[in-house]
C-alpha cells in the first residue's frame, strides 16, 4: 500500500498543468536467457513465500471450508456448504458483522476529521513540533499486545480510570469501561483512534508536504484567512490521500481481532458487543475445534474484505489509480 | 527400585518378543520423543530425573525431553500429530480432543500393554484415558474441583465451617461481603464461569442424565435448566468480584486467583491445580498459609449425588507410530516413587493410590477425602463432551452471568453447537 501512496503523492508533486505523457511503448524484443535468469533469480524467492504463505493458505482454508474437521488426521467429512449455511444462520455472526460496520464508520467519522485536524495543526512551523508528532505516533509503534494489556488494566472496574474519578471527586462517572454494552464499543472505538490516530496524522502530513506551498501564498495574497486556505486549496489537494487513509482504514476495521481479543477475551467480546467476524473466526475454530467451519468463517471474511477492498477501488480510488495502473510504463 | 528393575525386565522381555508394530528393533536401541509442559523449576527437575532413571533401567532406551510451554503444548502437538512427526510421548488431556485425536488414528492403543500393577495402581481413574473402552492415555495425576478458601478470612468474617448446603454457602457469602469480595471469579477466560454452571449440573443431574447427554449431546433433560436456574438465582446475589467479566483466571494480582493470593476474595472454586496458581501470585510466591479446600455443597432439590466430585486427569499418552517402549514409560510414570516424586515436584495429587499416603498439605488431604469419598468422579464437562460442545457451554454461561441471555440459551446454544462440529 504504501507505493500507492507514494504514486499518488507522486501524480500530486507533478501538479495540474503537467500532463502524463503519453506512454510509448518500446518494440518488444525477446530477452536474452540471462536476464531470464536474473528475473528469475530475483523475484522467485518472493514469488515462492507469496505463493507458500498467502495463496496456498487462502486455498487451503477455501478446501477445509467444505468439511465437518476437528483439527486432527486429513479431513473426511465433506458436507459441501454446510458450514456456509450454519454461519449465515448464525446470530453471534451477525452480531460481530454489525460490530465490523460500526466500527469502520466510527473509525472513519471519528479518525478522519481529527487526524486532519491534527495534521494541519502540526503541518504549521511552531515549537515542540517534533516532540508533538512523536507523542501522536508513539501509540502506533507500541505492539498491539501492549496497548492491549495496557488499558485493559486501567479500564478495569478497580483499575486506574475509575481511581482518578473518584480521587478528583468524580467518582459518580466511574464506570464498567469494558463489560457495559452500552459503553463497550466506544471504549474500543477511543482505545483505536488513540492507537492508530498517529499512523493517520503521519500520512496526512506527508500528503499536505506535497502541496506546493505556491499555492497557499497565491490563496494568502487574495486574501483567503488560514481556514479558508485550508478548505479550499490543502484539503482538495489532501483528497488522494485522504481517500487511500480511508482504504486502509476499512480493511483494518473489517479484519482488526488483536486489541479486542486482548482485552475482551473471546468469550466476552460478544456479551460486551465489541467481537468481530475474525474474533468468531478464532472463537468458533480455535476454542470449539471446529476446523472446517473455521476455515468456512475465514473465507467469508476474505470475501467480506475482498469485495469492500475492490468496490473500493473501482469507485473510490478510480480517479486516483487512472494513472498509476494503466500508464505505469 | 525393585519396580524399576522389574520394568528393565519386561521391557527387554517386550523386546525380545519381536513385535514390529513399533520402531524397536529386536534388542536393538530405541530413542523416543518426549514431550511435556513444566518449562521451569521443580517440575522440569522431576522429568529429568525421571527419564535418566528410566533409561538406568532400560539401556537400550534413549528418550529426548522437549519441555513445551503450556499455552503452546496444544497448537504444536496438533502440527506435529498431523504432519506425521509426532513425539512418541506426550502430555494428554483427554476428553473430546483425545477422542478426535483417536478418530484420526494418531494414538497407540495400550491396553493390552497396561500392567497388573498399573491397572492396581490407578484403578477406576483409568477409565480417564479410555476410549470404547480402549486405553489411550494412562492418567498422572487427579485434579479435582471445589472451593479454595482463606481459613483466616473465613474466621475473621464469622464461617466457623465451610459450607456443606447451598443455603450454608449462601449465609457464608453475606457474612464474608462485610471483609470484601466472598468469591472470586475469572469469566474473560469464560471457563471458571462454566465451572459454575458444572458444578450445578453434578448436583442437579444424577450420574444417567450426565452420561446420556455425554452420548447423544441433548441437554432436554430438566436438570440442565435447573442448574441454570439455580446458578442465575446464586449470581443475583451478587458474591463474585467487580467487574468479573473482565476478570482473567490466573494471569496476574489482579485475576481471581490473585485476589484470592492476595486477601481480596474469601474463595474461589476451581480444580486442584488452583493452589500452585495462587501461591504464584502471593506476595512472596509461597503457598498460602491459610489455604483450605471444601467440596461443591449440596443443592436442594437435586437429582445428583451431593457427594460425586467434578475433576480431570492429566495424562501421557503414546502415539501410533511409537515404539513398545512407550507404554512401558507409561507405567513406569505411575509407579510409587516416580508418583511420590511427582506429588513433590507439581503439588498436586498422584494418581497412584500407594503415593497418596505422602500427601501431608491439609488442603489436597481435604480433597482427597472428597474424591475418595465421593460415589463417582465426572470429568469436567465440558471435556466429555467435546470442545464445540464445551465452548457453547461458555458463551451460554457468560451470557447468562452478564445478564444478556438465560438459561434456555444455554440450552439452545449447546444443541446448535453440535451443528457446527
Amino acid at each position: 500500500m504504501t507505493s500507492d501512496v507514494a504514486d499518488k503523492s507522486g501524480r500530486v508533486r507533478t501538479g495540474d498543468g503537467v500532463t502524463t505523457p503519453s506512454p510509448v511503448r518500446p518494440r518488444r524484443r525477446g530477452i536474452g536467457w540471462a536476464q531470464r535468469l536474473e528475473i528469475a533469480a530475483l523475484s522467485g524467492p518472493a514469488i515462492l513465500v507469496f505463493v507458500g504463505f498467502v495463496i496456498f493458505p487462502v486455498l487451503m482454508a477455501g478446501y477445509y471450508g467444505f468439511y465437518r474437521w476437528k483439527g486432527f488426521g486429513v479431513p473426511t467429512d465433506f458436507v459441501g456448504l454446510d458450514n456456509y449455511k450454519t454461519i449465515l444462520t448464525d446470530n453471534s455472526f451477525h452480531e460481530a458483522v454489525w460490530h465490523n460496520g460500526q466500527i469502520v464508520v466510527l473509525s472513519l467519522v471519528l479518525q478522519g476529521p481529527i487526524a486532519i485536524a491534527l495534521a494541519l495543526l502540526l503541518n504549521k512551523k511552531m515549537r515542540g513540533q517534533s516532540v508533538i508528532r512523536v507523542l501522536i505516533f508513539v501509540p502506533y509503534v507500541i505492539a498491539e499486545v501492549i496497548v492491549g494489556t495496557a488499558w485493559a488494566l486501567m479500564l478495569q472496574t478497580n483499575g486506574a480510570v475509575n481511581d482518578v474519578l473518584r480521587s478528583i471527586g468524580l467518582g459518580g462517572l466511574a464506570q464498567d469501561w469494558l463489560a457495559n454494552p452500552k459503553l463497550a464499543i466506544w471504549t474500543l472505538m477511543f482505545i483505536l483512534t488513540w492507537k492508530y490516530i498517529g499512523f493517520a496524522v503521519i500520512l496526512f502530513l506527508a500528503g499536505m508536504q506535497n502541496i506546493p506551498e505556491e499555492l497557499s501564498e497565491a490563496a494568502a495574497v487574495d486574501g483567503a484567512s488560514f481556514w479558508q486556505t485550508q478548505w479550499h486549496v490543502t484539503l482538495p489537494l489532501l483528497g488522494p490521500t485522504i481517500r487511500i487513509w480511508g482504504f486502509l482504514s476499512i480493511i483494518g476495521a473489517l479484519q482488526l481481532f488483536d486489541l479486542v481479543y486482548i482485552i475482551w477475551g473471546q468469550y466476552v467480546a460478544s456479551t460486551a458487543g465489541t467481537s468481530t467476524m475474525a474474533t468468531y473466526m478464532v472463537l468458533e475454530g480455535r476454542n470449539a475445534a471446529n476446523y472446517g467451519y473455521g476455515n468456512a468463517v475465514a473465507v467469508v471474511l476474505f470475501i467480506i474484505s475482498m469485495t469492500i477492498a475492490l468496490v473500493y477501488q473501482r469507485f473510490v480510488l478510480r480517479r486516483d489509480t487512472e494513472g498509476a495502473l494503466t500508464g505505469g510504463r | 527400585m525393585a519396580a524399576v528393575v522389574a520394568l528393565g525386565a519386561m521391557s527387554l522381555a517386550a523386546c525380545g518378543g519381536g513385535d514390529d508394530d513399533g520402531g524397536s528393533e529386536s534388542g536393538g536401541n530405541v530413542t523416543m520423543q518426549f514431550w511435556h509442559n513444566a518449562t521451569t523449576g521443580p517440575g522440569k527437575a522431576f522429568w529429568d530425573k525421571t527419564v535418566a532413571d528410566f533409561q538406568t533401567a532400560n539401556p537400550n532406551v534413549k528418550i529426548k525431553i522437549q519441555q513445551v510451554q503450556n499455552e503452546d503444548l496444544d497448537g504444536k502437538l496438533q502440527t506435529a500429530l498431523n504432519s506425521g512427526s509426532a513425539p512418541d510421548i506426550f502430555l494428554q488431556r483427554g476428553g473430546g480432543k483425545m477422542a478426535a485425536m483417536v478418530e484420526a488414528g494418531q494414538l497407540k492403543d495400550i491396553t493390552n500393554d497396561i500392567t497388573a500393577e498399573t491397572k492396581a495402581a490407578v484403578g477406576a481413574a483409568l477409565g480417564t484415558g479410555q476410549v470404547d473402552g480402549k486405553s489411550y492415555a494412562v492418567p498422572v495425576s487427579i485434579l479435582p474441583g471445589g472451593f479454595w478458601y482463606s481459613k483466616d478470612l473465613f474466621k475473621k468474617a464469622g464461617v466457623a465451617a465451610p459450607p456443606t448446603t447451598l443455603e450454608e454457602l449462601s449465609a457464608a457469602v453475606t457474612k464474608l461481603k462485610a471483609n470484601g469480595t466472598p468469591i472470586a471469579l475469572g469469566a474473560k477466560d469464560a471457563w471458571p464461569a462454566a465451572h459454575w454452571y458444572y458444578f450445578f449440573a453434578l448436583r442437579a443431574c444424577n450420574q444417567a442424565s450426565l452420561d446420556a447427554a455425554a452420548k447423544d449431546k441433548n441437554f432436554g433433560d430438566p436438570c440442565w435448566t435447573k442448574a441454570g436456574n439455580d446458578l442465575k438465582a446464586f449470581a443475583d446475589t451478587k458474591p463474585f468480584n467487580d467487574g468479573f467479566l473482565t476478570t482473567s483466571a490466573q494471569q496476574g494480582a489482579g485475576s481471581s486467583a490473585g485476589l484470592v493470593a492476595n486477601y481480596k476474595a474469601s474463595m474461589e472454586l476451581m480444580g486442584a491445580w488452583d493452589p500452585g496458581v495462587i501461591a504464584s501470585l502471593t506476595k512472596d510466591t509461597k503457598p498460602l498459609p491459610d489455604l483450605g479446600f471444601f467440596p461443591f455443597p449440596a443443592v436442594p432439590g437435586g437429582q445428583g449425588d451431593p457427594a460425586a466430585i467434578m475433576g480431570g486427569a492429566d495424562g501421557y499418552s503414546c502415539s501410533a507410530q511409537a515404539p513398545k517402549e512407550c507404554a512401558d514409560f507409561l507405567n513406569y510414570i505411575v509407579t510409587k516413587d516416580v508418583q511420590e516424586g511427582y506429588y513433590k515436584a507439581f503439588n498436586s495429587l498422584p494418581i497412584s493410590k500407594e503415593a497418596q499416603g505422602a500427601v501431608t498439605e491439609d488442603y489436597l488431604k481435604a480433597v482427597l477425602d472428597a474424591y475418595n469419598k465421593a460415589p463417582y468422579v465426572s470429568q469436567w464437562l465440558d471435556t466429555i463432551y467435546g470442545q464445540n460442545v464445551g465452548n457453547a457451554l461458555n458463551i451460554g454461561v457468560v451470557n447468562l452471568l452478564a445478564g444478556k441471555g438465560d438459561v434456555a440459551g444455554i440450552i439452545q446454544g449447546v444443541n446448535d453447537a453440535a451443528k457446527k462440529g
